[in-house]
């Protein structure tokens, strides 16, 4: 007579069998791919060691846009940074976003905190802008657009919220976004809702009206698809938008499939100002009510 | 050992890199090839997952998390590898059952065909879980953060995948019993 299998010892036995030695051609091939692939670029100053904490929120560049002297010249529009008068054909106060912030990206206190202050990020201007932390926990560098909640934005639990001024490149489709990023950007509240809508894949809710700070403007939330597989997308990235420059890239790229984003997008004196807030279904409520807090006690200065 | 060089692969150094792969490249691939059952299927998904990994390891921020970093892109991989075949019900080429640790003797060949045939009917998401925790031994906490999933999530996984698996194997040994009754 045939004695009891184990069934829990019979499925170890089978995992335990199989291969387990990498071909030297996968390695070859791998070798070569790489010397053609460029690292993705992470700002200069999250990457120095004290800052790291925030930079796997894996925005790519921080990104902030300011709108764009040069977009404002070839549509003709005055400057759109209050004011009439001529429009500069560069930013007087562009810094140099690639040596070391003074300040290092820390959990913060609670309180008021400069989520940016004007001075460059990625080679281009920002808006000044203040929050109010309301709860412990908060990771950032002043300044540097981004906050993320316990050092972690990945699913799925995590949440972050990043913060854009100025044009933007919404690709038609964010896991092609090679090949579908528009002629133009987007540089108003309706020109960016119209383009989320129609972005693919995202499942965007109707925008509704909200005002920052006196500002008006619309919020819309966005879903990256459960299912995505970012591997398949173009370079493994699945991008929302990027930004005016050489780089075609997304400068908001998503961190893992079920990122939530609620997008709140303000005319601050025609500046396009956007406040991307990111979390997952796993993300406690809590948590989420405190973002919404955060962007609800902006300031524009 | 792995720290320096992975901090050396982030300021773009691809021999560090290549180096790292390699050691770390053979339990990708007995991790991938567990997961898709064909070993071909598995090389094309470590290979995926060791580009991704050099594209994006300057957003790796502590470089002792290397490994568990670089398994969370090899699940996605396989995930992809497998749709984007969609070979899962045409014939797969059935693994060698000698891998490098040769046969379980545990393990009949009749076993290891019911097993093959019930892991198969398993979705790729399933095998992922059965893999990280049966195979590399990781707890279902551990498991669930390796592959990117709520814990809860992870759990339910493996409910499913261990229940089917059983009951193939519970089946088999039923009509083996009934055979032997009426023999």
């Amino acid at each position: 007579m045939t004695a009891p299998r184990d069934p829990d010892r019979l499925i170890g036995a089978f995992l335990s069998e199989g291969e387990e030695r990498l071909d030297d051609q996968v390695y070859d091939a791998v070798r070569a791919r790489i010397e053609q692939t460029r690292q993705r670029a992470v700002l200069g100053p999250w990457r120095t060691p004290t800052m790291n904490k925030i930079a796997t929120f894996g925005f790519a560049a921080a990104a902030v846009v300011i709108a764009v002297f040069l977009g404002a010249q070839l549509l003709g529009s005055p400057s759109r940074f209050g004011g009439p008068g001529p429009v500069p054909t560069t930013s007087p106060e562009i810094s140099d976003t690639r040596s070391p912030s003074p300040t290092p990206a820390a959990v913060l206190p609670e309180g008021l905190f400069a989520l940016t202050d004007g001075r460059a990020l990625d080679g281009m201007p920002t808006l000044s802008t203040t929050v109010t932390v309301p709860a412990p926990g908060w990771y950032g560098e002043p300044g540097g657009a981004i906050l993320v909640k316990n050092d972690n934005s990945a699913a799925p639990d995590g949440a972050g919220m990043i913060a854009f001024f100025g044009e933007l490149y919404v690709y038609a489709d964010p896991c092609q976004w090679a090949t579908t990023r528009p002629d133009l950007p987007v540089s108003t509240v309706d020109e960016l809702m119209e383009a989320l809508a129609a972005q693919a894949s995202r499942d965007a809710s109707e925008p509704v009206d909200i005002t920052l700070d006196g500002h008006t403007g619309q919020s819309v939330i966005l879903h990256v698809p459960d299912d995505a597989v970012f591997t398949e997308c173009d370079q493994g990235t699945f991008g929302s938008w990027g930004v005016p420059g050489a780089d075609r890239s997304p400068f908001r790229y998503h961190q893992d499939p079920g990122q939530i984003d609620e997008v709140w997008a303000v005319d601050v004196d025609g500046v396009l100002t956007v406040i991307d807030v990111a979390y997952y279904d796993g993300t406690p409520q809590a948590v989420r009510d405190e973002m919404r807090a955060i962007v609800e006690s902006v300031t524009f200065e | 050992m792995h720290d320096e060089l992975v901090r050396q692969a982030q300021g773009g150094d691809a021999e560090a890199f290549d180096t790292l792969a390699r050691m770390v490249g053979d339990r990708c691939l007995a991790i991938a090839v567990r997961i898709l059952r064909d070993l071909d299927l598995a090389e094309d998904a470590v290979q995926s997952a060791l580009i991704l990994a050099w594209a994006e390891l300057r957003a790796l921020r502590d470089p002792s998390r290397f490994e568990p970093w670089l398994h969370r892109i090899l699940t996605r991989a396989c995930y992809a590898e497998a749709r984007r075949r969609k070979r899962w019900s045409e014939g797969l080429r059935i693994l060698p059952a000698a891998g490098a640790y040769g046969p379980d003797d545990y393990l009949t060949v009749d076993d290891r065909d019911l097993l093959e045939r019930a892991f198969r009917r398993l979705t790729v998401q399933q095998r992922a879980v059965l893999v990280f925790h049966h195979y590399l031994g990781l707890s279902i906490p551990e498991a669930a953060e390796r592959i990117g999933i709520p814990v809860g999530t992870a759990k339910s996984r493996l409910h499913h995948a261990i229940r089917a698996l059983r009951a193939s194997v519970d089946a088999d040994a039923r009509g083996t019993a009934s055979q032997e009754r009426l023999a």
